[in-house]
């Protein structure tokens, strides 16, 4: 074994760390070997100096210090998660009564569309029949509606013919020009 | 020592984790109360800077607030606080700045009126922190753990999250580059 590998072990040995068996070998070196006792002790000095400084008491105002900080970044967390917790409770509260006003809205009476009869706005009557499908439409803007055709007396100017048409949706009109013939 | 080894084994007794994760921030105070010295002196011996200290035991006990539940399940409170001083160590030592080391000793003040007291109590924190910063981060971690902290070897590798052997094996590189730091520096100093 060289001196490196006793060097190890001493210093193992210096701190209890060896298991018995090996502690005992080292002891036995240690008796006869002059320069390992010399390094053992000096291991030993050095860690009862080290030991004896780390337990020198710290001011009691290191601990506060850093409890008052832990505290105060905890109180701070929970006011920050109240504060989340309001805001949130505000953003559910606000959603419901947007919802609440959009439902009212759209089931308020007037709202639903009046079926009228067809308007003809042709520029001399009575030109058009016109008639909007008694059953609803499939869909909101879908117009089902059929013109009959037409009867014209006979005159001899030939105007266009100009039909208004009112669909289930209020908002939709559609208007039909068309050019006729003499004699229709 | 074995006295400080034996009273960071037991864990709190009085039903301080219970309380404080209810939300009781008064059996917090007091859960820390109980573990302060653990962690602060711990983060000072391997920080060896007392602001950075107590900036990582702010994040120890922060850290603990937020994992009442799973540190009260795994029973070893001490255990777990020495193994997140270590990390949160690790981490701050990558970020910090580079301090002066020689006026970290003079930063603490001395608890003794005496003033030759405090100068041997001053010299002595002195070499011990230079004696520190003359090991790489993992024989410092070991050091302080097993020699100064008392843990066991199994503790401190545990904690370390490493292998008893190679705690054995920096433990006694740790030991030597001390001793041979200390010799030195009192003999520059006689």
């Amino acid at each position: 074994m060289n001196s490196s590998d006793w060097e190890e072990r001493v210093a193992l040995h210096a701190g209890g760390d060896l298991p018995p068996a090996e502690a005992a070998e080292v002891e036995r070196h240690l008796r006869e070997c002059a320069a390992c006792q010399v390094f053992a002790s000096g291991l030993k000095q050095s860690l009862a100096l080290l030991k004896e400084a780390h337990h020198e008491p710290l001011a009691p105002a290191h601990f506060s210090a850093v409890r008052a900080r832990v505290v105060a970044e905890l109180e701070q967390e929970r006011r920050r998660g109240a504060l989340w917790a309001r805001r949130l409770a505000w953003s559910f509260g606000l959603a419901a009564a947007v919802a609440a006003l959009l439902v009212m809205l759209a089931l308020r009476p007037g709202r639903t569309p009046e079926r009228r009869a067809p308007v003809v706005a042709a520029n001399h009557p009575p030109v058009v029949v016109a008639r909007v499908s008694a059953a609803p439409p499939p869909a909101r803007h879908r117009v089902a509606w059929r013109v009959a055709r037409p009867i014209v007396p006979d005159t001899p100017a030939p105007e266009p013919l100009i039909v208004k048409l009112q669909t289930d949706d209020p908002n939709v009109v559609i208007y039909w020009i068309a050019d006729r013939k003499r004699g229709e | 020592m074995k006295a400080l080894a034996l009273l960071a084994t037991v864990g709190p007794m009085d039903g301080s984790v219970e309380a404080a994760e209810a939300g009781d921030l008064t059996a917090f105070d007091r859960l820390m109360r109980q573990y302060e010295r653990l962690v602060l002196v711990t983060a000072l011996r391997l920080l060896g800077d007392l602001e950075d200290a107590q900036d990582a035991s702010q994040e120890v006990f922060l850290r603990l607030y937020r994992n009442l539940n799973k540190v009260e399940t795994s029973g070893n409170l001490s255990a777990w606080l020495y193994r997140v001083t270590v990390n949160v160590c690790h981490d701050a030592r990558r970020k910090r700045r580079v301090s002066a080391l020689v006026e970290d000793a003079a930063e603490l003040p001395a608890l003794t009126a005496d003033p030759q007291r405090t100068a041997i109590a001053t010299e002595r924190r002195r070499a011990l922190e230079m004696s520190l910063r003359m090991l790489s981060e993992k024989e410092r971690a070991v050091l302080v753990l097993r020699d100064l902290e008392g843990l066991s070897t199994e503790e401190v590798a545990r904690a370390l999250g490493t292998t008893e052997a190679t705690v054995r094996s920096q433990l006694s590189k740790a030991r030597v580059k001390v001793r041979d730091f200390l010799e030195r520096y009192f003999r520059r100093r006689t």
